[in-house]
């Protein structure tokens, strides 16, 4: 439940799956196609020659290059700076602020903000469930996620623990939340399996 | 449920594909950093680093000259798999090994590994076997519990059922798997 470009990443990784599969396939026709090859080489040998032809009509006074190098580059250098933008986007939408809500004289004889930190609720969920010997591992954390702000509690319970028996103990526990801040935050409760919890034994004598 | 819940839990059931995306990014910010660097040497006059763009331009028109064919179908085909690989990423569901519990106020998700080892423990008690005696598999539609009974001690297969289903009915799982046992026709001794 974060803001990772998850359509974005899709469409991406399809297109560039279609590029190496044309890419692929086309070598392989290339290689192996007699009539495949005399095309190709016509084809891209008749782009080879517009491009001497151009690059040579391009030179630059200053270097006496053609521009076209120049241009190319420059292209390269936006195909970077996307990849680093795509790649800051993953697992972004952490929100520090959990809950605002502005009053004003009419309503109720203040103006101002409240704002609740979202540590407000991380951190009472937190010490509440680390007091529990059958979790090995608790972490909440909020997100922004589609225009709402959001709890997520991830919870490592040791082997053999019920799940459902955690997630009634933590469905109360945000039921007192509810009634501690007023407001109903959407909490995502989420157990999974600690890598120490598959080590360790819940019973060392049998 | 409220459909922001409904919306989170399809999220958290399903892959975000980050992984490969990033890795995808910083492979391609690698090759295009390369090619900026030789297209710049070759902009500005330089001698080239290790091939300049006009030869490695001519040399891709007349590729099947100059390079093995038995090496070109290799590549080919490896560049085309990756590719199949890369669509599948980006075309199949991604369904991750996670079931989803009913719950009016809280959207939860719980690892198909927790779930087995809830059963896993269900099922010991139920047969009355130690730890190593049970295996439990869960996936998306079926639980398969797997028993080697004691050597000389009987067990009961619909006691053992109706413990596991019992406690897969508490859970409420969505989606709700169906449970098989399976006791194996040879037992152990020494437990």
């Amino acid at each position: 439940m974060n803001g990772t470009p998850r359509g974005l990443n899709r469409v991406l990784l399809s297109l560039a799956g279609l590029l190496l599969l044309a890419v692929g396939v086309g070598l392989v026709l290339i290689a192996s196609v007699p009539a495949v090859e005399r095309w190709w080489q016509d084809y891209a040998g008749a782009q080879v020659d517009w491009l001497v032809d151009y690059e040579q009509r391009s030179r630059l006074i200053v270097t006496g290059q053609s521009w076209v190098w120049l241009a190319a580059a420059a292209f390269f250098v936006l195909v970077v700076v996307l990849m680093v933008t795509w790649i800051a986007n993953q697992g972004k939408g952490r929100a520090n602020t959990l809950v605002a809500r502005e009053g004003n004289a009419d309503d109720d004889g203040a103006a101002g903000v409240v704002k609740l930190s979202s540590a407000v609720a991380e951190q009472a969920l937190k010490s509440a469930l680390l007091e529990r010997t059958d979790l090995l591992g608790v972490s909440v954390t909020s997100y922004d996620f589609n225009k709402e702000t959001a709890l997520r509690v991830r919870v490592l319970p040791r082997q053999g623990v019920a799940p459902h028996d955690v997630a009634r103990d933590v469905g109360e526990l945000v039921a007192a939340l509810d009634e501690l801040l007023g407001v109903e935050v959407p909490v995502l409760l989420s157990i999974g399996s600690a890598a120490r919890s598959r080590f360790t034994k819940t019973e060392r004598v049998r | 449920m409220t459909a922001f819940m409904q919306k989170a839990l399809r999220r958290e059931t399903r892959s975000a594909r980050s992984l490969l995306a990033v890795t995808t990014a910083i492979v391609a910010a690698l090759l295009s950093i390369y090619c900026v660097l030789e297209l710049l040497l070759a902009g500005l006059g330089e001698p080239t680093w290790l091939v300049d763009p006009l030869s490695f331009v001519r040399w891709v028109a007349e590729l099947p000259n100059g390079v093995q064919p038995v090496l070109l179908v290799a590549a080919g085909v490896l560049l085309a798999l990756v590719g199949a690989v890369f669509l599948g990423h980006g075309l199949l569901p991604g369904r991750r090994a996670r079931h989803t519990i009913e719950d009016p106020r809280v959207a939860i998700v719980v690892e198909d590994e927790v779930i087995a080892s809830s059963l896993a423990r269900r099922a010991r008690m139920a047969a009355g076997v130690t730890r190593e005696q049970v295996m439990v598999t869960v996936s998306a539609r079926t639980v398969q519990v797997q028993i080697r009974p004691t050597s000389g001690i009987p067990l009961s297969e619909a006691r053992i059922k109706d413990a596991v289903e019992a406690e897969l009915a508490a859970m409420s799982l969505d989606p709700t798997p169906t449970v098989t046992v399976k006791l194996a026709e040879s037992g152990v001794i020494g437990v």
